[in-house]
């Protein structure tokens, strides 16, 4: 029996908008299975973005509990959400968010080091996931404005993940990247999770969610459906993506 | 109206930011427009009250014993002088006066009679009792208005004068407005009725206490003072130099006003490190600013605006934050004119009807308008470096990057640590416009706790910078008093820790030099206790000396030079050993052994005891029981007579008469006595007048400098708190305005798990090397420019007390990083969702 490495019970967040609340996720019950790479779904304005922000303690829910390996983490004070974040989670984003005046291995370094002490170890570490996602050694010493997009992410993703974080959440990863670059990012998610990382990633893209086992359709706050997929395999595609495409129509996507 | 749009968002953008500036210009103007508005004051004042006093410009006077009438021709055929006249006067040095509050403190006063007063200048009383209530006073006394100002006399209150174990006490009559003679040290000038000065001729009988013949005159230009002096002691052969005093206007002004010059001085100074923060807190605006709205501007030149109007957006709101806080600086100038008269008047010691020079204030406030405008011109013009194509890149012109210092894969120890010093490394720029702000406002409050701790006890601090022992009690004894008989005794005394025999203080000539030497002779000088050379050592042998540093300056004295010192026509030549801080007598003084002193004065006898009490015994105390046990003066005793009493009483008073005739005239120096009456024996001695005096160094230096300690310790301490405010204010809003523009940085190290506390301690961090630089620097300022201080006020080398200065550095550095990580708690609110969804 695969446990359960995140859980909400009566999720609820709202926002306040010129003195309008609006309910973006109403009593959400949900359970986030470890290794699994969850795929978030949904129309735009349907919470996906708000449920990964709660779920991974970037942002407190309105009312309801989190638990992650069966902690509750609802309660926690932002420095408290901080330290949980830095040994359990990584993260990619959309718009990659490097930090500009830091080279691309203190890029990386720059998360590693606030959870473990630097050794030469996870130096070479650093490097070695470096160049697993193409980057060369000439370009560690790249600032991000000398990157490509795709490099930039690629850089992204190894920041993410370089603590062996329990799970790793990405809000559309290749949302700002073209079609080859999105390929290759895609890639390393698929090869990382097969090495057994829990993934829960935000997307509107059916080639990014074919590469998911699960995918949660959101719709008005709730999940409307769940649907699970066996491991991403290239050989399956065409099944894959012709079972995931019925599950989306039917959820009207 | 685009750019006054840019340039109103911009102000309602940084409300807190525009506000500090405002403030900080306030601070300027203020102290700009304090300095402006008093800086010709006190002069003016001087001048006015000078005129009122009719005093004439000069009043040169020479102890009875030494003047000769030849002087006076000297004067008239060679230097023309105009209002002359020739007056009679006592100096009495180092008086003990009991004030209104029951202390008493010691004064150099000058006594004459009105007749001479109104020869000297026109005796413009300011306030005095009727001529029916001054007929009914047996003694009447006239004070300078000094005494009713700085010292609180009233009318009618008693200013007692001791002199031996006597009490003269006095009533003040009226206090009058004076030009010269009144506050330069050598004697606030006091007038008392003819009965009075004649007492006072008989009972200030000493070293430099003594009848004296003065000189008042006018003069057209300088009176060349030195020249006159040597001219008649070519034409009599007198040595003159240690038996006259020299008062003049000039001088006069120059000691009254210094204090408020380097008041005004400091103030200006502070104003100068207003403006450098402002400065500074201008530059790290605008570069956020246009850091913020790089793409905006951007925008803006791509639709045809020139980078000079894009400027002026980022102009305007300093106009208006500078011109708010400019004007408010003059009205609080002008609102605070009362407490800043107030405080000149307590220091001047003068009247005066209070005034606002509005003029010049405004002229400065548009000085400071401009500076701020100047500068903030000058920086926004870093505009023109952004054409729209670099602008739209956010400012990055090229793809090539500096080397990446400190990188990460070499990080040692804590990775808060090492990203702050990397990101300070990165930002050096930036970090030497706040270094030039906190060298210059560390200096400023170095310097201000330096002089703080040095007159925070009083006049302690200037104890160790007289150049005698202030610890000591100078016991002047009677001629032919058996010094070491009475050494004896007094050591007998179990509140004496320990006393030692030396001579009068005197004077010797100096052949090459202007001023004679105030003798400072010890039999050994490891019995001292404060005195501490300032280079070399002290002398040893007969045929050494130490000497002033003001003397070794002036005169291009070093140490191991050779120095001829000249008594009554021997002359000697001593080595020199070392140079001592001396404000005593004006840093004249001249120290010797005993053998060396008797080298060039053959004659001298040993004349005084330096007595140093225990630890906590009352100095006013021991010198009432001294004077009252060996203190009767021999001249009361003779012409007192006996008075009524018991038959014992008048037997013992006729016996103290026959004695005090025995010693005044027939050079007795001791007798004993013995008379049986019935049964009972009257026994006594000459013991009780074998004191002439007994000086307290600290009384002198207390009424001398207690007022303006006062105003120095309130003042610096006022210096120390409104800079370390506005060094509180700076770094907060660098701190505040750091976290606005790295908000991106710090929210993507949020989401990677550094909590607000990491963030706001690599920020705090970021400034402590900037700090510990700079206050490194500031320290070597501060030193230099209190030495400077000292030297150019005191003519003495101010001992550094680095252990305060190294606490000072600390709890700046300290008070610097807790401040910052406050300033920096902005990082608190933002939200990682926010910068995700931005």
């Amino acid at each position: 029996m695969v446990s359960s490495i995140l859980k909400t019970e009566k999720l609820c967040k709202s926002f306040s908008n010129g003195g309008v609340q609006q309910h973006v996720i109403k009593n959400l019950d949900l359970e986030i299975r470890e290794g699994d790479f969850t795929i978030i779904m949904g129309a735009s304005g349907s919470g996906k973005s708000t449920l990964l922000y709660a779920l991974s303690g970037m942002d407190k829910p309105s009312m309801g509990k989190v638990f992650f390996d069966g902690t509750a983490i609802q309660d926690y004070s932002n420095d408290q959400l901080a330290v949980f974040r830095r040994g359990n989670c990584g993260f990619v984003f959309q718009s990659i968010y490097l930090l500009e005046n830091q080279t691309v291995l203190d890029n990386v370094l720059t998360g590693a080091l606030i959870v473990q002490k630097n050794s030469p170890e996870l130096v070479a570490k650093a490097k070695e996931l470096l160049k697993k996602v193409g980057i060369k050694e000439e370009g560690w010493k790249k600032y991000p404005n000398q990157l490509s997009g795709g490099e930039s992410q690629r850089v992204g993703i190894v920041r993410a993940i370089i603590n062996d974080p329990k799970i790793l959440f990405a809000d559309e990863p290749t949302g700002q990247l073209n079609s080859a670059s999105s390929t290759d990012v895609l890639d390393i998610f698929t090869e990382v999770h097969k090495n057994g990382q829990s993934i829960v990633m935000v997307t509107h893209d059916l080639k990014t969610a074919l590469r998911g086992t699960r995918v949660l359709y959101l719709r008005d706050g709730g999940v409307v459906g769940d649907y699970v997929m066996k491991p991403y395999d290239e050989d399956d595609i065409k099944e894959r993506r012709r079972g995931l495409t019925a599950f989306l129509e039917e959820m009207g996507w | 109206m685009k750019i006054l749009r840019l340039s109103i968002f911009n102000l309602k953008k940084n409300k807190k930011e525009a506000f500090v500036i405002a403030f900080l210009t306030m601070i300027t103007t203020l102290a700009l427009c304090i300095f402006i508005a008093n800086n010709s004051k006190s002069d003016k004042i001087f001048e006015e009250s000078f005129k009122a006093s009719g005093s004439v410009e000069n009043l040169v006077i020479i102890e009875k014993e030494h003047y000769r009438s030849a002087y006076r021709s000297i004067l008239e055929e060679n230097y023309n002088p105009r209002n002359f006249s020739e007056i009679s006067l006592v100096f009495g040095a180092a008086t003990d006066v009991i004030e209104p509050d029951g202390n008493t403190i010691s004064y150099n006063l000058l006594f004459l009679t009105e007749k001479a007063e109104r020869k000297v200048e026109s005796f413009n009383q300011k306030e005095k009792l009727s001529d029916e209530e001054i007929s009914g006073l047996s003694h009447p006394i006239w004070l300078p208005v000094y005494f009713r100002i700085v010292k609180g006399y009233k009318l009618n209150d008693t200013f007692t004068i001791i002199r031996g174990s006597k009490e003269y006490p006095f009533t003040v009559a009226g206090f009058y407005e004076t030009g010269i003679g009144s506050s330069d040290g050598y004697g606030y000038k006091c007038v008392v009725s003819e009965e009075d000065y004649e007492l006072f001729t008989q009972i200030f009988r000493g070293n430099m206490m003594a009848e004296y013949t003065g000189f008042a005159f006018d003069t057209d230009g300088e009176f060349p003072y030195n020249e006159f002096i040597e001219k008649c002691e070519n034409t009599t052969s007198e040595y003159l130099k240690s038996a006259n005093i020299y008062h003049r206007k000039n001088l006069e002004k120059a000691n009254e006003t210094q204090f408020i010059t380097i008041f005004l001085l400091l103030i200006v100074f502070i104003s100068f490190v207003t403006l450098i923060a402002s400065f500074v807190l201008i530059r790290n605006k605008i570069n956020n600013d246009i850091e913020d709205q790089m793409q905006q501007i951007g925008v803006l030149e791509a639709l045809g605006y020139r980078s000079k109007e894009i400027s002026l957006s980022y102009l305007l709101e300093y106009v208006i934050s500078g011109g708010i806080g400019a004007v408010l600086g003059v009205i609080t100038a002008i609102l605070l004119t009362p407490v800043q008269n107030n405080l000149i008047r307590s220091m001047l010691g003068r009247e005066f009807e209070g005034y606002a020079e509005i003029g010049g204030m405004i002229l400065g406030a548009l000085a400071v308008i401009l500076a701020v405008t100047l500068f903030a011109l000058l920086k926004a013009r870093t505009v023109k470096k952004y054409p729209p194509v670099i602008a739209f890149r956010k400012g990055i012109k090229t793809h090539s990057f500096k080397k990446n210092v400190m990188p990460l894969e070499n990080c040692k120890g804590s990775i808060n640590f090492r990203l702050s010093m990397k990101s300070m490394f990165q930002e050096m720029r930036g970090n030497i416009g706040i270094a030039i702000c906190i060298i210059a406002t560390g200096t400023a409050i170095l310097f201000s706790l330096m002089s703080f701790a040095f007159f925070k006890d009083g006049t302690k601090g200037l104890e160790s910078m007289m150049g005698i022992d202030v610890d000591q009690l100078a016991v002047s004894l009677v001629n032919g008093a058996d010094a070491e008989k009475m050494r004896e005794e007094i050591m007998a005394d179990s509140r004496v820790d320990y006393a030692m025999i030396t001579y009068d203080l005197g004077r010797v000539n100096i052949p090459g030099s202007d001023e004679a030497g105030s003798t400072i002779i010890y039999d050994d000088f490891k019995n001292t206790r404060i005195m501490v050379p300032f280079a070399g050592r002290f002398p040893e042998h007969d045929n050494e000396i130490m000497i002033s540093v003001k003397r070794a300056d002036e005169e291009k004295r070093s140490i191991g030079d050779s120095m001829v010192l000249e008594c009554n026509g021997v002359k000697k030549s001593y080595i020199i050993t070392g140079t001592i801080s001396s404000l005593y007598n004006g840093g004249s003084g001249v120290y010797l052994t005993s053998a060396g002193y008797r080298r060039v004065n053959i004659n001298a006898r040993p004349g005084m005891l330096y007595v140093f009490l225990k630890d906590g015994v009352n100095e006013d105390e021991f010198s009432a029981s001294l004077l009252e046990k060996y203190g009767g003066s021999v001249k009361d005793m003779a012409k007192g007579g006996s008075s009524g009493g018991t038959l014992y009483d008048n037997l013992s008073a006729e016996a103290k008469e026959k004695i005090a005739v025995l010693m005044s005239q027939y050079g007795v120096s001791s007798v004993d006595y013995a008379i049986r009456i019935g049964d009972e024996l009257l026994t006594g001695n000459s013991r009780q007048f074998a004191i002439k005096e007994v000086r307290s160094w600290k009384g002198m230096i207390k009424s001398q400098m207690e007022p303006i300690a006062d105003a120095t310790k309130t003042g610096t301490l006022a210096a120390v708190i409104l800079v370390a405010v506005i060094v509180a204010v700076i770094l907060a809003i660098i701190a505040a305005s750091n976290v606005k523009r790295q908000r991106k940085s710090l929210g993507i190290m949020k989401s990677m798990g550094y909590s607000s506390k990491d963030l706001m301690t690599q920020i705090a961090l970021k400034i402590m090397p900037v700090m510990i630089v700079s206050m490194i620097i500031a320290s070597v300022v501060a030193i230099y420019v209190n030495k400077a201080f000292w030297y150019v006020m005191f003519s003495s080398i101010a001992q550094t007390d680095m252990l305060l200065i190294i606490a000072a550095d600390i709890a700046m550095v300290i008070f610097a990083f807790i401040v910052t990580y406050i300033g920096a708690g902005k990082i608190k609110k933002i939200s990682v969702t926010e910068l995700m969804t931005e």
